[in-house]
């Protein structure tokens, strides 16, 4: 149940070069979070920066009634993101978006996360094992100093990639799959990250025939499918990323 | 206190439950909103602009925030005249606020049977005539120039609708008036303003606009003293009501574009930011009123000579 609220931060801390963890307080009146959903947050009531921000769910507890999301400082929005502190109240609307299907667990999941695409990857690990669902969990970023230094990421038993190989495998983590990953038609991919990974995890998937499904990133203004702004290029026709998405089969995308 | 303000707002034949309307493009089909808003709220929600066909919109990126605005360039995306009364007005009739269809078009023929194809439809209140859209190549802002163009399309829409006809004005002409009497000589009932600003934004990394059409139409609190200034003069030149609307993110705003002259707001890019804002923005114009012993929000337009 979609709603707007005044969420108390719990917790918000930098867990690796620029990447941090918020941790805030969810009125069950909203219902609960699936992996792949987001929430918009307005940082500030200043007209700079105007719009709301989207955030895809990093963890969502239902009993402590706790939610999560992992974040990059990147610009204005995000760096007054950063000064908020336990005690201060959120403008959140959310759950908002659609979320990854649950593979039926006839095969092999893998889930993979470029940088920040980490969130919904992790949320999503977490959710998926809880079910007793297996799930490989493979995370790429650009180097050690990206890699996060927070309790749900080191549990979740992350194959690390680092492209110049100061940690884990050396390369993407595409290269990863291609080398390490043996999938077959009845495996799950799943995927948030860059474009160009995306893309990449959708021709490994189609190799064999494998399903994927990925979380898109897209600039947004409303966040509830009122303003046609976010839309992605699908097979049949555009499609907005706040409402039919943020989640789509892979292999429905037109990839630029 | 405990004093009643008068709050509704007449337009041509009808009267509007109170002057805070959604702008079009900003608020979908009002289904969007209800968790967010209690839609009964609004005296008015404008729709996303309707068509004759199903129009995809334009390529992406369409949106990028500005200082204190964003730009956008959507290219009156809808699923045509169609579908919006099969699908959108069964949804739309049941609220109790006017349902106002935002209609555009690239010829004249295409309003026309637009307009034709609405009159069936029950429940809808009026209509708002978008000759201003500037992110479609043909029709749109090209009509919305032209004060000839204006008055012959809005006196042949005036024949086929007895509901109000609001014509919406473009900011991006070198004299606004000229064209809001056009509109009133054709026989608008109201006139509403101000759509889009152009406006562009360069990527110089890229070494190119980031928007795909290039130009946007630039909305947000910066566009509204441009807004005011124009409702101010538009509101002097005309005799039938103003709408005004541009950057309004709260009571104060709205209140000076009434105080400016209109008659009646609209809330646009700020639905996306505060979805409340409608409720807050009427409750803020109620208690001006109650404040400054004014008992009938018309009396707001008077105030400033």
């Amino acid at each position: 149940m979609l709603k707007q609220l005044q969420s108390q931060v719990l917790s918000n801390r930098q867990i690796s070069a620029d990447f941090f963890e918020l941790s805030m307080r969810w009125d069950k009146t909203a219902g609960i979070a699936l992996p792949g959903q987001f929430l918009t947050i307005r940082v500030s009531q200043d007209s700079v920066p105007l719009l709301r921000r989207p955030f895809a769910f990093a963890g969502f507890d239902e009993p402590e009634q706790t939610a999560s999301i992992i974040y990059q400082k990147r610009g204005r929005g995000t760096e007054i993101l950063c000064g908020k502190q336990a005690g201060e109240s959120l403008d959140v609307i959310g759950p908002l978006g659609n979320h990854f299907p649950v593979n039926d667990g006839q095969g092999e999941s893998v889930a993979a996360a470029g940088g920040i695409g980490l969130g919904p990857i992790l949320f999503l690990v977490n959710y998926l094992r809880e079910r007793d669902v297996p799930v490989t969990f493979i995370f790429g970023c650009r180097n050690s100093s990206y890699i996060p230094d927070n309790t749900a990421f080191k549990t979740a038993s992350p194959n690390i990639c680092t492209d110049d190989g100061s940690v884990g495998f050396k390369g993407n983590t595409i290269s990863y799959l291609e080398q390490n990953i043996k999938i077959n038609d009845k495996s799950v991919l799943y995927g948030c990250g860059p474009e160009a990974m995306l893309k990449g995890l959708s021709g490994f998937a189609d190799s064999v025939g494998a399903a994927s499904f990925v979380s898109v990133e897209q600039v947004m203004a409303c966040g509830v499918g009122a303003c046609m702004g976010c839309v992605v290029k699908t097979a049949s026709g555009y499609a907005r990323s706040c409402k039919e998405g943020p989640v789509f089969s892979a292999k429905d995308i037109v990839w630029e | 206190m405990g004093m009643s303000v008068d709050l509704s707002v007449k337009i041509g034949s009808k009267t509007l439950p109170n002057p805070v309307g959604v702008a079009s493009g900003t608020f979908g089909y009002g289904s969007e909103y209800e968790e967010l808003l209690d839609l009964s709220c609004a005296g008015a929600i404008f729709t996303k602009a309707v068509t004759l066909e199903p129009r995809v919109g334009n390529d992406i990126p369409r949106i990028i925030e500005t200082p204190s605005g964003m730009l956008n360039s959507i290219g009156l995306a809808n699923a045509g005249v169609k579908k919006f009364v099969s699908e959108k007005m069964p949804y739309l009739k049941k609220l109790p606020c006017a349902i106002v269809a935002n209609v555009a078009g690239a010829t004249e023929p295409e309003y026309i049977q637009v307009v034709k194809e609405l009159e069936e439809a029950d429940g809808l209140w009026g209509y708002e005539i978008n000759v201003s859209c500037p992110n479609v190549k043909e029709g749109g802002l090209a009509f919305g120039t032209d004060p000839g163009q204006v008055e012959r399309l809005t006196s042949t829409l005036r024949k086929l609708t007895s509901r109000p006809l609001i014509i919406k004005l473009t900011p991006n002409v070198t004299d606004i008036t000229v064209i809001a009497r056009a509109a009133q000589s054709g026989g608008a009932d109201a006139v509403s303003l101000i759509n889009t600003l152009v406006g562009m934004v360069i990527d110089v990394k890229k070494k190119k606009p980031v928007l795909a059409a290039k130009t946007g139409g630039l909305s947000g609190p910066a566009v509204r003293p441009v807004g005011v200034a124009l409702t101010y003069r538009v509101s002097r030149a005309v005799s039938i009501p103003v709408i005004g609307m541009g950057g309004i993110s709260n009571a104060d705003d709205a209140l000076q574009y009434m105080l400016a002259g209109a008659s009646a707001i609209q809330i646009g890019t700020t639905n996306f930011i505060d979805p409340r804002a409608p409720y807050t923005v009427l409750e803020g114009i109620r208690e001006y009123c109650v404040g400054n012993d004014i008992d009938t929000v018309d009396r707001l337009r008077g105030i400033i000579s």
